[in-house]
């Protein structure tokens, strides 16, 4: 502690360069935050149901749609609770920016299957009369002033059909409120299919789920329409994989900019270290011994990247606090927030920064000979 | 027993694969309490002598003891902490710390020691007293003229109570008046406290200020130069 003022000082020398230096490390901080915590968002996508759903899609692709005729043979499979057939649509409302999730359901498995969706009962009953009718989750409500009775019309994207629709019922589900269901009747015979692109299926007991999706696929393994039979779980993850490897990219994205903020912070450092030559000569004439001069630098520079890292993590931790990502994004980013062990493998990097980014400016200084450093003309 | 005693002091400079030999086998006593003044023209190895005696640098050969200790045998952690008990240091261009105030620039030689921040404090405002800065402690040295500079410099020399001051040209930097007042509080030093300090100079009126003085020319003592002209 002695020593304290002596650190605080330094870190100051140069106002101007410690408040770049924080702000930019901050800004990578801030990136590598929001890179983990979308990861994990994606990792751990959740509706809220009770995890008592598999869903079957094709073996071959998830592109690949299944006969109607699947249902029938799964529902006889021991431990079926229910089936609904879903189809993923592309589409977008007036224009493109307005694009968000639109799938297909059979409406009258909602209160049994989709519990978690958390519909009034008026509603869903009024979503199962309408042929044309439209389950809408309650951002996309509140987006585009939407009412319930608005008659919209959502524009194609993969397939050739533009559904023409009534909102009739609102999902209270923070996790589905970017989302639009419509009927997979009204879909199927708009294309005159009698295809789809995946069964959900809700079982008994959760402990056979291992079981039933063996089961299931062993049943279609010989058929023209093999399946593929996966947790909730582990289709939402598949569904995110098929952006890429995103954890790849953000991981290498990641990797990069601690790369070069190890890069830009020793290129700083030298210079503040090499501006100080003379003075740590003079630190160590007085008796400054070697470990000293290197811890007192090495903790100034720490101190530094730990700041940029406050600095980064704090504006993470607000922005996620206070802007809905789900919302802005309509769905297509969860809500963010930030996890206690982010922050804390951010402060990991900082620390480590800091380290190897001072360690040779630091090393410099303390391996200084007196002589040459009080000879130095800075 | 002499405070300082230099016994056959060589001291050679590698630049690349040149060998610069600087002080050619010195050997000199300062007794305690002296004030002494070294002379010469410039690359004559006065300032490579106070370096040695100080403990900043060591020699190629011979021995340097200071108050009975051998220190051309010390290692670098050694010499670093005994500088910290036994020696100021005065240089020409103050060499202040310019993010810490006087008091602080002070105090830096007495963070190495065990006292506490009271008795830290005590003793830096006494040696600012003594230099004559006890109103101007927390003046940053950008907030001083160059000779309240060399005078918080004095008094970071002194603060410690060390065994011996060493100043390389103390004056250097500063004008007539500055320097005198500098000389003036350096001879205090010396017959007041009692303080032992060797001093490098180019003027001759600031060696005047010692007790006595002492010419180098070629890495040798003059008078080791006129013994060796005259065996030749």
């Amino acid at each position: 502690m002695k020593f304290a003022t002596l650190v605080r000082r330094n870190l100051f020398r140069n106002k101007l360069r410690s408040f770049l230096m924080i702000v930019l490390m901050g800004a990578i901080f801030f990136l590598i935050a929001a890179l983990i915590q979308i990861l994990n968002a994606f990792d751990n996508f959740d509706t809220g149901g009770a995890g008592d759903r598999l869903v079957v899609q094709s073996a071959f692709s998830l592109a690949t749609m299944l006969p109607y005729a699947h249902e029938q043979k799964l529902r006889q499979v021991p431990g079926v609770v229910d089936v609904s057939k879903s189809q993923w649509l592309g589409g977008y409302y007036k224009e493109r920016r307005n694009t968000f999730a639109i799938l297909t359901l059979d409406p009258n498995k909602v209160p049994t299957m989709f519990p978690e969706m958390n519909v009034e009962p008026q509603q869903i009953a009024d979503f199962v009369r309408d042929r044309q009718g439209a389950l809408v989750g309650q951002d996309l409500m509140e987006r585009f002033h939407w009412k319930i009775g608005d008659r919209i019309t959502l524009h194609r994207e993969i397939f050739p059909f533009d559904p023409e629709l009534t909102i009739r019922a609102v999902i209270h589900n923070s996790v589905l409120a970017s989302v639009v269901y419509l009927h997979q009747e009204y879909f199927n015979e708009a294309l005159k299919w009698n295809r789809v692109g995946t069964f959900w299926v809700k079982v008994r007991d959760r402990n056979e789920m291992p079981a039933i999706s063996q089961q299931i696929d062993a049943m279609f393994k010989n058929s023209e329409d093999p399946t593929e039979t996966f947790t909730e779980k582990e289709f939402n993850r598949q569904f995110m994989n098929m952006m890429g490897n995103v954890k790849l990219l953000f991981g290498t994205i990641s990797l990069c900019s601690i790369f070069m903020i190890v890069l830009l912070a020793a290129i700083t450092m030298s210079m503040a270290a090499r501006e100080r030559v003379t003075e740590v000569a003079v630190l160590k004439a007085i008796g400054f011994g070697r470990g000293l001069i290197l811890g007192l630098m090495l903790s100034e520079f720490v101190i530094t990247t730990l700041a940029g890292w406050a600095a980064g993590i704090g504006f993470a931790a607000f922005l996620f606090r206070a802007v809905d990502m789900a919302k802005l994004t309509m769905g297509f980013l969860p809500r963010l927030h930030l996890a206690g062990s982010t922050a804390a493998l951010c402060a990991a990097a900082a620390v480590f920064v800091g380290l190897v980014a001072g360690g040779l400016p630091s090393m410099k200084s303390a391996n200084l000979h007196v002589v040459d450093g009080l000879r130095k003309v800075v | 027993m002499a405070l300082v005693q230099i016994d056959n002091v060589r001291k050679i400079y590698r630049r690349d694969a040149f060998e610069v030999p600087v002080l050619n086998g010195i050997t000199l006593d300062v007794p305690r309490g002296d004030f002494l003044a070294l002379m010469g023209p410039s690359g004559s190895g006065k300032t490579t002598l106070l370096n040695l005696i100080a403990g900043i640098d060591r020699p190629t050969g011979g021995r340097i003891t200071v108050d009975g200790r051998e220190i051309s045998r010390f290692n670098e952690s050694a010499l670093a902490s005994w500088r910290a008990r036994h020696v100021g240091f005065i240089f020409q261009l103050y060499n202040l710390i310019p993010v810490l105030n006087a008091f602080e620039n002070v105090e830096l030689p007495l963070l190495l020691t065990k006292l506490s921040k009271k008795q830290r404090r005590q003793h830096v405002e006494a040696a600012l007293n003594i230099v004559g800065l006890g109103d101007r402690m927390f003046h940053y040295p950008r907030q001083l003229s160059g000779g309240q500079e060399q005078r918080v410099a004095i008094a970071r020399a002194v603060v410690t109570d060390p065994t011996i001051i060493v100043a390389d040209e103390p004056t250097g930097d500063l004008d007539a008046k500055n320097a005198q007042e500098t000389l003036d509080l350096l001879q205090q030093l010396n017959q007041e406290f009692e303080k032992t300090i060797v001093m490098v100079t180019h003027d001759p009126k600031a060696a005047q200020h010692a007790k006595r003085t002492l010419h180098l020319e070629k890495g040798l003592l003059v008078e080791s130069v006129e013994e060796q002209a005259a065996e030749a």
